[in-house]
């Protein structure tokens, strides 16, 4: 099987058919989940949280077959992604895609988690140590997005269960819970 | 006998007569019984010998095909019910059920991807994927046994062939000439591009454009516009010779 890092490619990738967007419609829609599937699970392992559509995204394309997706190819299998939730435009262009292989609510219950493992239900926290502090090293947390995790943070603010606020710099953003 | 002559004479002529009917039947009734004796001499040899064997019937395909062969020769299916002897034995009415009842389903999942036309050889290997666990390994001639079974129920299963090959179609649309000798063609190295089947086929643009259109439609096809060459390449999933396992393995 061929790979990409440490990923595991699935057998689709090198038959070159797959690149190109299929005209008939039970083919497409096959063709569509495969791609779905594979984005979502490639940016799951490897933590990739935005696409840019005109970069060069290891996914859309194999020089092995030496075959490239065409710009139509990866809004139409990013859209599809938009469509089901797993996925948001970052502009109107669509030349940015934010991936949400978990999404929003999803990485909300996970900061809950993430404080009640770490004995924070009333604690206080900066978006720096959420998101490279030694308590989220190994945890799904580590590395997240900065978009993602406001967004998240958003979510539990309106239920009450943290505030968010500013430092004197974007350094010192932070959290205090209250769980 | 010596004939003699008057009534006598005839009387005689009519006894020997009848005396050689009923030899002559006498001779039917012991070859029939003979045979008979025979026939169930060989059936009762057979189920000994299957008895012994069970085992390697079950395990090893080539020797399953053969027992089939020598089955068949003295008019014994062993596949004919469930019930029975043979079945009840060999467990191989069951066996070769839940074959059938797999082969389905890998063609069930596979359609997307090669439009409901899959070659044996991959089918077969799909199976054994499948059946990883189980003892005993799978034989084309095991698949081929399945299928026979699956289109008595009328399930719209063929093989065919296709050049050196041979596929499996699981969906009731049925290929003309044109569509096979594409895919023929195709076998060399999975795909066909216009340019080359009006070529090689000698045929009119027209008529290779309408016979790829109908298989891409059909699902048995896929394009690619992909090659720097810029030339339109139409892919076939079933007769490709890359292992193409989308999505079967379970």
């Amino acid at each position: 099987m061929q790979k990409l890092g440490e990923f595991k490619l699935p057998h689709f990738f090198n038959y070159p058919p797959y690149f190109t967007l299929q005209p008939v419609r039970d083919t497409r829609e096959k063709q569509v989940q495969l791609w779905k599937d594979l984005i979502l699970d490639y940016c799951r392992t490897q933590k990739v949280f935005v696409i840019g559509l005109e970069e060069e995204f290891p996914l859309f394309s194999n020089p092995v077959i030496g075959r490239s997706l065409t710009h139509e190819a990866r809004e139409a299998f990013l859209s599809a992604l938009v469509a089901d939730g797993r996925a948001e435009w970052m502009d109107k262009g669509h030349r940015k895609c934010l991936i949400l292989w978990h999404r929003i609510q999803e990485w909300a219950e996970i900061l809950v988690q993430f404080a009640r493992d770490n004995g924070l239900e009333d604690g206080v926290v900066t978006m720096e140590e959420i998101r490279f502090g030694t308590e989220s090293q190994g945890t799904e947390l580590q590395g997240i997005d900065r978009t993602i995790l406001n967004r998240a943070l958003k979510i539990l603010e309106q239920k009450g269960k943290l505030v968010v606020f500013k430092g004197t710099s974007t350094d010192d953003e932070g959290v205090k819970f209250s769980l | 006998m010596r004939r003699r002559p008057g009534i006598g004479g005839l009387q005689t002529a009519a006894a020997a007569r009848d005396q050689y009917r009923l030899l002559g039947e006498n001779v039917a009734k012991i070859r029939t019984d003979l045979m008979k004796e025979q026939l169930a001499t060989f059936r009762s040899q057979l189920e000994d010998f299957a008895r012994k064997h069970k085992n390697d019937i079950r395990k090893n395909p080539a020797f399953r095909s053969q027992f089939h062969e020598m089955c068949a020769k003295v008019g014994v299916d062993p596949l004919a019910s469930n019930k029975g002897f043979w079945a009840e034995l060999l467990g191989i009415g069951d066996f070769y059920y839940e074959l059938g009842v797999q082969i389905v389903d890998i063609c069930l999942a596979t359609r997307p991807h090669n439009g409901g036309l899959i070659n044996l050889q991959e089918l077969c290997h799909l199976l054994r994927q499948r059946r990883k666990s189980d003892r005993g390994v799978v034989s084309e001639d095991d698949c081929l046994r399945a299928i026979s079974k699956l289109k008595v129920l009328g399930s719209g299963f063929e093989v065919f062939s296709v050049g050196k090959k041979k596929l499996v179609r699981s969906v009731p649309t049925e290929l003309n000439k044109d569509h096979n000798e594409i895919l023929e063609l195709a076998q060399a190295q999975g795909y066909v591009t216009v340019e080359e089947v009006e070529r090689r086929l000698s045929w009119t643009s027209g008529r290779a454009i309408d016979a790829l259109d109908t298989l891409l439609d059909e699902g048995l096809a896929m394009i690619d516009d992909g090659h720097r060459d810029g030339k339109r390449r139409y892919w076939f999933p079933c007769v490709s010779p890359i292992s193409s396992s989308i999505g079967v393995d379970s």
